[in-house]
């Protein structure tokens, strides 16, 4: 199986879009990143020492992860669905001051399925912060030094387990 | 080509059995479903390893579906649903590449569950074929072959030992230890020293233990963890007799007059089918799959699937019983310096309940006390919810902050029997299917309420020792939920060829050239995880099949 590999070296500054992989950018794909993108930093936003979800790439993580053949496709289905419900019901939500963003999606997680959209938007912009940088995420790897974390060693070289070399 | 021997499957099951036979001269294939990683491909990559199905299949190539009994029925639903899955470490030398590797052996009274406690209504409870001292030699070779470190505690339930000390020093220890040490004295309880399935020293090309603070759920980077691939199948890679073929998934093995012929299984790269012939066949592709796999080999002498002329092939499946507790540590029960001490382990087992008393004597289990898997993302997804609330923001930066910097989850797990019933087994369904457009296995996962009973009663002692310690937020979980990855049973060994898949050597009793060397071969599993059996039993079988070379032309 060919797998899309994501350079960390291409993890540069500059808006997300420009990262994705190629498959994130049909324009369903695009309009999904850029809601992501916004609710992911009212999520996990700028703290005393906590790096933004924009900071540490939270929404490249996901955009690369969910086009690779290991993110279920039920998962994606869901990523969807629940950023078309938030459009259709706050068609301004991209709009709204981060005050009025923050409310509008406490209010979005009265409804079972916006509150378990939240949540797993949420399950995966912690893993952003967290995963070793080669997928996107954990820029420069602040969210580990945000935590004071050690590495598990070794460190990956190739992401999703790809094997280094030829098999025996 | 001819091969001596097809050995379906690479994991412990699979690779004792090969290593006997590849030494003494016998044309040995293994068939493994996966790739092949050794030390330099792993890494401690938590999203691979953890988060995604990458070394199991993914669950739109294949599933199960799993029988539960709700509303007072049984309901089938896939595993591609519930988003678990019942595979185990499809890679060579399967999940014992991902296996913590604390290792118990069994007790004599595991051999004979029926005739020590007794008859228990509703559960199929028989004494093995074999018994303890039988099976002894074996599990003292998997100490030196596999490599198991530790420090012999003596203890009332203690089995016999035909070696004083384990061949490897115990594994460095961290300061919580003491402090478990102390909660035991305190409430009289032996503090039992675990054994490890991990090297303290270096043994041939194997490097001892680095201490990597990532073990359960990842491949070893040293060769220390006792992984089938790198304490059985890598020393053998330059012998001539030993051929591993990856990524063939083996859909059937055919049959004629009597005799399986040739092992049928699909490139999963290609997509495209081959056949392998050899005089003699293992199955050891981890119990759920090596039941599936005979089911699916229907034949004309077989209409109901491979050696199951008399319907026990899938029947009392396995599962280990207990559950799951664990409790809270920060810096008022031990120095914070000391509770963040990375990578060392805790290594302590409570076994003095193997036995209890309870209106008589009751067989009942193990605990085995460990830290909270190192996994930040794991940890830190955990804390999105407090007391049912959904946090974000500054609340849940805090949290998880205080979660991973200040304090420590001790976590203990339960083992005691999961009783073997009519309503814990492996079936095939026509309706579902993999990709390849082979029935997958059901699992109907029927638990006895004795099992949760006796799990219950460990945890108590368990959370005990965490209350001793200054622990807080103490909870158990005992449960009939199965965990995936500990499975025996489905094709049982015993005399009565009416009533047991196997004979006494694990060969089928229908089938005179075909032999399982999992753990599928167990009637009970005992209080214990099942791998060190599971070699032990493997070794054996090797030993058998050598000693009778003769009789199959090998």
């Amino acid at each position: 199986m060919k797998r899309r590999v994501f350079l960390a070296s291409a993890v540069i500054a500059g808006g997300v879009f420009a990262l994705l992989p190629q498959g994130a950018k049909s324009s369903v794909k695009l309009e999904l990143f850029k809601t992501l993108e916004v609710v992911q930093e009212v999520l996990f936003p700028k703290g005393l020492d906590a790096p933004a979800a924009s900071e540490f790439g939270a929404t490249a993580y996901l955009a690369n992860v969910s086009s690779h053949s290991s993110f279920l496709a039920s998962d994606l289905h869901f990523l969807k669905r629940g950023a078309q419900k938030l459009m259709d019901e706050h068609n301004d939500f991209l709009s709204l001051s981060f005050k009025k963003q923050e409310e509008t999606l406490r209010d979005f997680t009265q409804s079972d399925l916006g509150r378990n959209w939240v949540a797993f938007v949420l399950y995966f912009t912690i893993e952003g912060l967290l995963a070793d940088p080669i997928y996107g995420g954990n820029k420069n790897e602040s969210g580990w030094k945000w935590l004071g974390h050690n590495a598990g060693q070794p460190r990956p070289k190739k992401p999703f387990a790809e094997l280094l070399g030829a098999e025996v | 080509m001819i091969y001596d021997v097809c050995i379906v499957g690479t994991g412990a099951g699979a690779s004792g059995v090969a290593h006997k036979l590849v030494k003494a001269g016998i044309d040995v294939v293994m068939l493994e479903r996966g790739g092949f990683y050794q030390e330099k491909d792993f890494s401690k990559d938590e999203v691979a390893y953890c988060k995604r199905e990458i070394v199991t299949p993914n669950l739109a190539e294949s599933y199960h579906t799993i029988e539960t009994f709700y509303n007072g029925e049984w309901t089938k639903t896939t595993t591609f649903k519930t988003e678990s899955t019942y595979f185990n470490g499809n890679i060579v030398g399967g999940s014992s590449n991902f296996m913590s590797g604390y290792f118990h052996r069994l007790k004599p009274s595991d051999f004979k569950l029926k005739s020590t406690f007794g008859a228990i209504e509703g559960a199929n409870v028989v004494d093995w074929v074999m018994d303890y001292d039988e099976m002894e030699p074996y599990f003292e070779e998997v100490e030196r072959l596999v490599g198991v470190s530790g420090e012999v505690t003596e203890y009332k339930y203690h089995e016999p030992r035909s070696t004083k000390k384990f061949p490897y020093p115990a594994l460095d220890e961290h300061p919580i230890s003491a402090k478990i040490d102390e909660a035991c004295k305190k409430l009289n309880y032996v503090p039992y020293k675990t054994p490890r399935a991990i090297l303290s020293k270096t043994k041939g090309k194997r490097n001892n233990c680095y201490y990597s603070n990532y073990c359960g759920s990842y491949g070893c980077s040293s060769g220390a963890k006792g992984s089938a691939r790198a304490s059985l199948l890598q020393p053998l890679l330059n012998n001539k007799n030993l051929t591993i073929i990856t990524h063939a998934f083996v859909k059937q093995l055919a049959e004629k007059n009597g005799k399986v012929t040739e092992a049928i299984y699909i490139d999963t790269k290609t997509k495209k089918e081959h056949h392998i012939k050899a005089k003699l066949f293992i199955v050891a592709g981890q119990a759920v799959e090596s039941s599936r796999l005979l089911l699916n080999s229907k034949s004309k002498n077989f209409p109901n699937g491979l050696a199951n002329n008399a319907n026990q092939v899938g029947k009392n499946l396995l599962f280990s019983a207990g559950g799951i507790g664990s409790g809270q540590l920060d810096e008022s029960s031990i120095p914070l310096k000391e509770l963040m001490v990375e990578g060392l382990f805790v290594n302590r087992s409570l076994c003095d309940w193997y036995y209890y008393d309870d209106n008589g004597q009751n067989k009942g289990g193990i605990v085995d006390f460990l830290f909270e898997h190192a996994n930040p993302m794991t940890k830190a997804v955990k804390q999105r919810f407090k007391d049912g609330e959904l946090l974000w923001g500054k609340a849940l930066q805090d949290r998880i902050v205080h979660k991973i910097t200040k304090t420590k989850q001790l976590n203990f797990e339960v083992f005691n029997d999961w009783l073997p019933t009519d309503n814990c087994f492996v079936s095939v369904d026509k309706k579902y299917k993999d990709i390849y457009g082979v029935p997958v296995a059901n699992i109907r996962i029927g638990a006895h309420k004795h099992d949760l009973v006796v799990g219950k009663f460990l945890a108590k002692k368990a959370e005990n020792v965490l209350k001793a310690m200054g622990a807080t937020d103490i909870s158990s979980s005992i449960s009939s939920a199965p965990p995936p990855n500990l499975q025996a049973g489905g094709c049982r060994f015993g005399d009565d060829p009416k009533t047991s898949v196997l004979n006494k050597y694990c060969q089928a009793h229908e089938v005179e050239n075909l032999f399982v060397t999992d753990g599928s071969f167990m009637p009970t599993g005992g209080s214990v995880t099942y791998t060190w059996t599971i070699y032990a039993n493997s070794f054996r079988v090797g030993d058998y099949i050598v000693n009778n070379r003769k009789e199959y032309a090998i």
